[in-house]
């Protein structure tokens, strides 16, 4: 009898196919953008990551336990050999560098400036992060006294290609400063600001001459798997760092990136919840309609021997039905558009979110969830606001549904 | 003989706008197995009235109707409408009909409802579109019938049930005086033919002519009724 009854609930529907496919294609542009925003958000989420991760960051980076907190340069990593054997042992490692960082001062004849002087490995660094591409003028890091600084900080201290500027820092264990005169040899643009005008770059050996030690403090990690947003699971990547190290993903590298994308999540609740009340007034219009249209076949049917809650049941198939179809066109539309815009992407180049500058559009990203959890919320959302016409049509007095509609 | 339904002062006062509107004011009435009775009365004499409150489809405001003894006033929601499938069956005036179905289809709903097999619901859709004259029109959607086939597919549904009474509140008002007749004679027929109960209310001339009994109705009050041989 339910099938009989699935049958008329659908063929009620189609009585005024007009109604049905505006109410179907209201809901499903409602569902549609909610897959949208998802894809747009979890496509800006990667864009960022990626952005921050393969600009400068790397997946991973391990240090000292301790260094974060102290940043002092006699903070290198633990057992540095069986750190650098594990990594070059793990399938899922696909390039890492090693680092050395020192807090520093940059002056030039005009202004002086603080930065983080990075020593870094030239040629392993450029298979883990972008800073060969990002320069924009002279030589990548290489040779004894050669500095790349970014393109702004060499405006702030009025220096050009082949100047000199004076750099100093403090030396590991004793902490006396040390300085020298080193050549500006390169210029970079990553096109974050705070990033530009505060990190600079030499040599690895260079750096470590400098601060007088033989170890490093950074060792950036190239990872499969943790590309897009997701990032590495924890308990895959603590074998990489030895005791007395600490091996963080951009969870821990970039909190503001993490707080930001609960933000976000926050927001597709209040995109969905506004959309869900436009949404739900239009199918309690909807069906109020068709069952005002319908008072006397009401009446009828229930004159005739239908039960109260078999009229309910009929009218909650016809929301059921509805909400099918909307998930339907909303999923389909949803769809168009993730992969419209996966292929021509949003543009935000060069836009700077939580310190993190979008390097490339925003490419929407579709995943299962998007097209599991969402129509599934539709739909019940759909039958939940069914309930109220549903009740209303079975509480119809057949005597008055009847009289009061001819 | 016992009575299929029974009224036993029944009455019933409607409150429009504060206003009490008596409608039906103390029946007492008594239809029996076979009969073919017109309920007879000018427009607001309480006809429809007193027929929905013999079906249950409205409450007394005092008296009680019974069918086969059990008074109707005592169900709860859902034994009215079970009783109202099983024993009763409607034809309306106009828009009988469930628009979406087929004219099979709505003589099959209220045997669907009752649980009859599918076997047996075929069988007897088949007798009474055929009993009907309208063996032609099994896969139609009423929109595409005539008033008066309408009115047959209804008759076709009232019937397939096999209620105890056909109750039927002018089912002739939407059609011309030849329909008319030829709906009477049919439903006299089966009335005949199978021992079906009649009920049904009318202002029209053809149909009580057919009738054998006219209870006619003046004010809300029975003011005759009338056996014919
Ligand atoms: N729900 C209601 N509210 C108020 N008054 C009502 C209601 N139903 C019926 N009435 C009144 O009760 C009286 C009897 O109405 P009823 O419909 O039973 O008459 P009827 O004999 O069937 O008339 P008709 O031949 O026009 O169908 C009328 O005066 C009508 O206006
Ligand atoms: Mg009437």
């Amino acid at each position: 009898m339910y099938l009989r009854f699935l049958k008329v609930a659908w063929r009620n529907l189609l009585r005024n196919k007009r109604r049905t496919l505006i109410a179907g294609i209201a809901i499903g542009i409602g569902l549609a953008s909610l897959i949208f925003t998802d894809a747009v958000i979890i496509g800006m989420s990667d864009g960022l990551v990626r952005s921050a991760t393969s600009s400068w960051m790397g997946d991973l980076q391990i240090h000292n336990q301790n260094f974060s907190r102290s940043m002092s340069a006699e903070l290198t990593i633990e057992r540095p050999d069986s750190v650098l054997s594990s990594l070059a042992s793990d399938p899922r490692v696909k390039n890492y560098t090693r680092r050395v960082v020192a807090q520093g001062m940059l002056s030039s004849a005009a202004d002086m400036s603080m930065v983080a002087l990075y020593g870094i490995d030239p040629s392993r660094e450029r298979s883990v992060s972008m800073l060969d591409e990002a320069m924009v003028e002279g030589s990548y890091v290489g040779g004894e006294s050669h500095l790349v600084i970014g393109v702004d900080l060499a405006d702030q201290l009025d220096v050009e290609l082949g100047d000199r500027v004076v750099v100093t820092i403090s030396m590991a264990g004793t902490g006396d400063l040390y300085q020298e005169m080193l050549r500006v040899g390169g210029l970079y643009r990553f096109g974050s600001a705070e990033f530009d005008k505060t990190t600079a770059f030499v040599s690895l050996e260079k750096a470590q001459s400098m601060l007088g030690l033989s170890g490093v403090h950074e060792i950036a990690v190239d990872y499969r798997g943790a590309e897009h947003w997701r990032s590495a699971p924890e308990e895959e990547i603590a074998h990489l760092a030895e005791s007395g190290n600490v091996v963080e993903s951009w969870v821990e590298l970039l909190p503001q990136l993490q707080v930001m994308f609960e933000m976000s999540d926050l927001s597709t609740l209040i995109v969905g919840v506004v959309l869900f009340g436009i949404v739900i007034f239009g199918i309690i219009n909807t069906l109020f309609m068709s069952i005002y249209e319908r008072m006397f076949e009401f009446g009828v049917l229930k004159a005739i021997g239908t039960r109260a809650t078999d009229v309910a049941k009929l009218m909650l198939m016809e929301a059921a039905w509805l909400g099918l179809l909307s998930i339907v066109l909303g999923s389909v539309l949803g769809l168009g558009l993730n992969l419209l815009f996966a292929e021509i992407g949003i543009d935000y180049t060069g836009i700077e979110t939580a310190g993190v500058t979008f390097r490339e559009p925003i490419y929407t990203i579709s995943t299962a969830n998007q097209f599991i959890k969402y129509p599934i919320i539709v739909f019940f959302v759909t039958l939940i606001v069914g309930v109220y016409p549903a009740v209303h049509a079975a509480r119809l007095k057949p005597a008055d549904a009847m009289r009061k509609s001819l | 003989m016992q009575a299929v339904i029974k009224t036993e002062n029944l009455h019933k006062t409607y409150d429009d706008d504060g206003v009490p509107v008596h409608a039906v004011r103390g029946v007492d009435l008594e239809i029996h197995g076979g009969e073919f009775t017109a309920l007879v009365g000018p427009s607001g004499s309480g006809k429809t009235t007193l027929l929905n409150m013999m079906a249950g489809l409205d409450t007394p405001s005092k008296g009680q109707a019974f069918l086969e003894d059990k008074s109707i006033g005592r169900m709860s929601g859902r034994e009215l409408s079970d009783f109202r499938r099983d024993k009763i069956g409607f034809i309306f005036q106009a828009y009988n009909l469930i628009p979406v179905l087929t004219t099979a289809e709505n003589v099959e709903y209220v045997m669907l409802l009752q649980g009859v097999s599918a076997e047996e619901r075929r069988k007897r859709v088949e007798e009474m579109l055929e009993d009907v004259g309208l063996e032609d029109y099994i896969d139609t959607l009423p929109s595409k019938l005539s008033g008066g086939q309408q009115q047959r597919v209804a008759i076709a549904r009232a019937m397939a049930a096999k209620p105890s009474l056909v109750m039927a509140d002018e089912p002739t008002a939407n059609l011309d005086s030849e329909t008319s007749g030829e709906l009477l004679d049919m439903m006299r027929e089966l009335n005949r033919s199978t021992g079906m109960t009649f009920l049904f209310s009318t202002h029209d001339e053809i149909v009580m002519e057919r009738a054998t009994r006219v209870v006619i109705l003046r004010d809300g009050r029975i003011a005759e009724d009338e056996r014919k041989a």
